[in-house]
């Protein structure tokens, strides 16, 4: 599974399915599907301390928000202890609900944490550079020059470090930088103008504020302001009609608005990624399940997605459809073994 | 459903930008300040010194504050980007620390009429305004960076910020959240803010003016 | 064609304009040599063409030009990139992608080329370069000539009508410059091309040059075939000056063109002595049995070098045989096997004090040292940094010596390059260090700007001080060279006198010594002629 686009597609349904769920063993199971996966990845890209880390990580999410959370959030039925009221905002009753609720919310946490961190050890730095719309192609060209840079600059504070160190810098104080920085920076923009030059010379599109760019803005303004208003419909408990066209309505504009503005900047590309099967199949397989998903959701068979454990400390209960789709984003494992 | 909104308005502001500033010039300017200013993200974890300072904001304020609003935008959000890519964080925070580096250089240009009005341009008093403001930044970043995971933590469920009982009693618990967790942070990030900008922004201005003029140009054609 | 008439570029910050009144005719597939001192306008002239000059860089321009039909003035750069393509001379700054393949698309893919368009040009172009095995290596790990090489192989895959190079080879050595000018030669027939090109080294392209343009310092520029140009001009290769003293007229730019002459075989064999002044050898720095390695590579072994009081010693060597890892290994900036004396005293790399206060650093980019307000402060920091006083009087003599005393409330980055370079030479000397390391110093530097660089180095060495320079400049290194060393693939393949390394070694022989097999001559003031 190489293609940028099936991983994308990972990436949205493993969002999804995270963030729509509060039962911990539905969250504990995708979470160990994840750690599977990317441990296997690691593996492969030689990183070999990677579960480890992540899992130091996800042990510090976890303590860190149930602390915050019991601290902060006296609901809850089953008392542990009592912190003297009198106490500002810490204080009053420190209930075994709220360690739960905070402990599922690190769970979360560092679940979200863990898919992002898989999606960089897959996609290298360039595939994410060009997964940039072409309606983004300056800002995208922009971010090619940094990267393209970087490394460069990074020698030239080196050089510039031991040249001056030699004339007697005796790098102490905050102000013993500016003999690197200044230098740095002199030099850096210097380049930058020769490097503008040879990009005109090249014929690259400098901006133009024609009369179809600026419609483009005022487009996407509205139609950002669209999604905006469908969600504070939905906070203020208006029928879930309204939002749901509102929201409709403003992605489909802003979707729109990015190929025509694409279109508009003349590119062709010559890297192209290959599609192998086993991506096709993949996102065969994606749609088959969101598909499952909306169905399962309308007969209302996951219920079980919804945990609470306010009022009282209650098991969450599980339903056959909620394991197998909590185990989904550990799918390209499949996959990946025949890479 | 918050983060999607952030995600877009980032978008938005950013495709703004691009269709009413962006040329060679600017790409190449504005892609070499970010690659260094993404090195010295790379010296922050790198460096002994206490946690929280961030060497990030001298430039981005500069820029903004020089610069303009629209630049300082552009300069803070990419900075948070392009050092994720390279560092290889691409997190599902990066959005919000694209907005908030973008708005604190947004926010620079602010700076820059009331540093005309008062006529401090050159003088001490111009490099005293911007490490305030540095330093205001310093903590100011923090609570906004926490104010985007603030609803996943610290709340009971059923209750969102906005149906919760009355503004104030938001802002207290958000304090007392706000203090726990980074305000210690956020101390020494200002205090390395106004180190940093005090010593290095006088001769970084003086750049930035000889640079402007190559980088901007007039036609006369007879 | 392409035609300027009457053209003149005048800057807004300026008082008089850098081009008056150009007349200029260039005729479809001719090879164009542009030269001129720095900053007299070859950059100017050769960005009119391309619409740079006006529309990037401001400025007002009066006149006509006409590039194959097109008018840059009215059209600009964008249109005039679908017929020109402008190579620059910063290898480091012309590149936005981090690999070779990708940068070289770069030009088709902002036109919308094909697909498959973009893939017979770019298999074409890189056939054409010989740039097949690098295809998909990473931009900043190739060495200077083969990234000049993607440069143009990136503006060549829009098949432009005219390439214009602006000083292609000024960052790189003499080998690889030779390789880079002799493919452009090649590509201006396989793709049928009209070449401008601005270079300081001459003798390379010489031969080849169809139109000399040359920009003098003050009066109207001097258009011709290069024979007649060459005549007029105040410093030339080694060839030309050799030709002048025997009164040969036109000057043969070729060596094999040169005629026979007769020298006096017994004066050309006497020992020439370099330096007069010399007398006793007293080793200020010893090197004993100096290995590097990186990791397991080993990039340095046992090398052995002595660098006397009042001596001037040229290291040589090709580009990536270890010079400068060498230099660093010295000053302590990398960690190294072996023994360092320094004034008879082993320094180790724990302090870097005794390098600090004995030997002064100049890097292969001087600008990486200026970062104060005025050249005065430059030197105000040096002392400071070595806690010396600060005496005015000392400073403008000081100054004076680099001929920069009236210049010292300038800001630095505003120089001119051999300005900056002394710039940067009077910043780490002012403390009176005994020992100077110079590395690649003649890096982008004109004629006039070489010969004031080795007449300071010679008047430092009569004051006593010992010098290291690492060159790849050969006829430079003969100017001054009282010893030679040649570091070849990590070790020393030679160190002894001047003479010896500049006849005897092939890759190092000097045009004089070229043009005079088997004498003791290596600069053309070695010269004795019959008749003298």
């Amino acid at each position: 599974m190489t293609v940028s686009a099936t991983w994308l597609i990972w990436i949205s349904t493993s969002l999804i399915l995270l963030l729509s769920t509060r039962n911990p063993i539905y969250i504990l199971l995708t979470l160990t599907s994840l750690f599977l996966l990317g441990g296997k990845i690691s593996l492969k890209k030689e990183q070999p301390n990677w579960t480890k880390q992540n899992l130091r990580f996800l042990i510090t999410t976890i303590i860190l928000s149930t602390l915050v959370n019991i601290l902060f959030a006296h609901t809850g039925q089953t008392l542990l202890f009592i912190l003297p009221e009198n106490w500002p905002l810490i204080g009053g009753s420190i209930t075994l609900e709220s360690l739960v609720y905070g402990a599922v919310n690190g769970l979360v946490i560092g679940a979200l944490y863990l898919v992002f961190n898989i999606l960089n050890l897959v996609l290298s730095v360039k595939q994410i550079t060009r997964l940039i719309p072409n309606a983004f192609r300056p800002i995208s060209i922009m971010i090619t020059i940094s990267l393209t840079f970087f490394p460069s600059i990074q020698r030239r504070a080196r050089e510039i470090r031991e040249a001056q160190m030699i004339r007697g810098n005796k790098m102490k104080g905050v102000s013993d930088w500016l003999p690197i920085i200044i230098p740095l920076i002199v030099t850096s923009l210097e380049n930058a103008f020769m490097l503008s030059e040879s990009l005109t010379a090249r014929g690259f599109y400098s901006k133009s504020s024609t009369n179809i760019s600026n419609l483009n803005l005022i487009a996407l303004v509205f139609a950002v302001f669209a999604v905006f208003a469908g969600w504070i419909f939905r906070l203020y408990n208006y029928p879930v009609v309204i939002s749901v066209i509102l929201y409709s309505l403003g992605i489909i504009s802003i979707i729109f608005i990015f190929i025509i503005a694409g279109k508009q900047v003349n590119v062709t590309h010559y890297h192209q990624e290959v599609w192998h099967p086993r991506d096709i199949i993949f996102v065969g397989l994606s749609f088959i399940i969101a598909g499952a998903m909306i169905g399962l959701i309308r007969t209302d068979c996951l219920s079980s997605f919804i945990y609470s454990p306010y009022p009282n400390l209650s098991f969450p209960e599980i339903s056959v459809f909620g394991f197998i789709l909590s185990a989904v984003p550990g799918i390209p494992l499949i996959f990946i073994s025949h890479d | 459903m918050v983060s999607l909104i952030l995600v877009l308005c980032l978008i938005l502001l950013l495709f703004e930008t691009q269709s009413s500033l962006l040329d060679s010039k600017l790409i190449a300017f504005l892609g070499v300040l970010i690659a260094i200013n993404a090195g010295l993200r790379f010296l922050e974890n790198a460096l002994p010194g206490p946690a929280g300072v961030s060497p990030i904001f001298f430039l981005i304020i500069l820029t903004g504050y020089f610069f303009g609003s629209r630049i300082g935008f552009l300069m803070g959000a990419m900075t948070m980007f392009v050092s994720g890519l390279i560092t290889g964080g691409v997190g599902p925070w990066l959005p919000g620390q694209m907005i908030t580096a973008g708005w604190l250089g947004q926010s620079s240009a602010l700076l820059k009429p009331l540093v005309q009005g008062l006529k401090w341009q050159h003088k001490t008093e111009e490099i005293i305004a911007l490490s305030i403001f540095g330093a205001i930044w310093g903590i100011l970043y923090g609570v906004i960076m926490n104010l985007w995971f603030w609803p996943f933590l610290g709340t009971t469920p059923g209750q969102t910020w906005l149906q919760s009982a009355g503004l104030m009693e938001s802002i207290g618990r958000y304090s007392a959240y706000y203090i726990a967790t980074s305000l210690v942070w956020d101390i020494t990030r200002s205090i390395g803010n106004i180190l940093i900008i005090g010593f290095l922004s006088r001769p970084m201005l003086r750049i930035f003016e000889r640079f402007e003029k190559r980088f901007s140009f007039i036609i006369v054609e007879t | 064609m392409i035609n300027l008439q009457d053209v003149s570029i005048q800057y807004p910050e300026s008082p008089s304009p850098v081009l008056d009144k150009v007349n200029l005719e260039i005729q479809p597939g001719t090879l164009n040599l542009v030269t001129g001192a720095s900053g007299s306008g070859k950059s100017t002239l050769l960005r009119c063409i391309n619409g740079l000059i006006p529309h990037f860089s401001g400025g007002k321009i009066g006149g006509k030009i006409n590039v194959f039909g097109r008018n840059p003035i009215t059209a600009g750069p964008a249109d005039l990139a679908k017929i020109v393509g402008f190579v620059f001379q910063d290898p480091e700054a012309q590149f936005v992608y981090d690999v070779v393949e990708d940068e070289i698309v770069f030009m088709m893919e902002n036109t919308g080329t094909s697909r498959p368009t973009m893939q017979a040009r770019l298999d074409d172009v890189c056939q054409k370069l010989g740039l097949e095995s690098i295809r998909m290596k990473k931009i900043q790990n190739l060495s200077g000539g083969e990234k000049q090489l993607v440069a143009i192989a990136s503006v060549l895959v829009g098949l432009p009508q005219v390439v214009i190079l602006d000083e292609p080879t000024s960052q790189l050595d003499p080998q690889t410059a030779d390789l880079l000018l002799r493919i452009v030669v090649k590509l201006k027939k396989e793709f049928d091309l009209t070449i401008l090109i601005a270079e300081h080294r001459l003798e390379r392209l010489l031969p080849y040059t169809d139109q000399m343009i040359h920009i003098p310092e003050q009066g109207p520029l001097q258009i011709g075939p290069p024979e007649e140009i060459l005549q007029n001009m105040s410093l030339v290769p080694p060839i030309v000056e050799i030709a002048r003293k025997y009164k040969i007229s036109p000057p043969p730019i070729r060596i094999s063109d040169f005629p026979n002459v007769t020298i006096d075989t017994a004066a050309s064999r006497k020992n020439v002595n370099r330096n007069p002044e010399k007398n006793q050898k007293t080793p200020l720095l010893k090197v004993n049995d100096l290995s590097v390695r990186f990791g397991t590579q080993p990039i340095l072994n046992c090398i052995n070098l002595a660098l006397n009081q009042g001596e001037i010693l040229t290291l040589m060597g090709p580009n990536s045989a270890g010079k400068t890892t060498l230099l660093r290994a010295i000053l302590g900036l990398n960690a190294s096997k072996g023994e360092i004396h320094l004034f008879g005293e082993l320094i180790n790399d724990k302090s870097l004090n005794p390098v600090i206060s004995n030997i002064a650093y100049l890097p292969q980019n001087p600008n990486d040292l200026l970062f104060a307000e005025t050249i005065l402060d430059e030197l105000h920091i040096t002392l400071k940094n070595h806690s010396q006083n600060i005496n005015d009087d000392e400073i403008t003599k000081f100054l004076k010596f680099f001929n920069l005393e009236d210049k010292q409330n300038h800001y630095p980055r505003d120089l001119s390059v051999g300005e900056r370079q002394r710039t940067a030479l009077a910043a780490i000397t002012i403390h009176d260090p005994p020992i100077i390391f110079l590395d690649e110093p003649t890096r982008g530097l004109d004629y006039a700007n070489k010969k004031t660089l080795a007449e300071r180095l010679i008047s430092w060495r009569k004051t006593g001080k010992a010098i290291l320079v690492v060159t790849h400049d050969i006829e430079f290194a003969a100017q001054l060279a009282d010893r030679v060393a040649i570091l070849e693939k990590g070790e020393i393949i030679f160190s002894g006198s001047p003479t010896k390394a500049f006849t005897q070694f092939p890759a190092y022989q000097t045009q004089t010594a070229r043009l005079f097999p088997g004498t003791n001559w290596i600069i053309p003031d070695d010269l004795t002629l019959l008749n003298d």
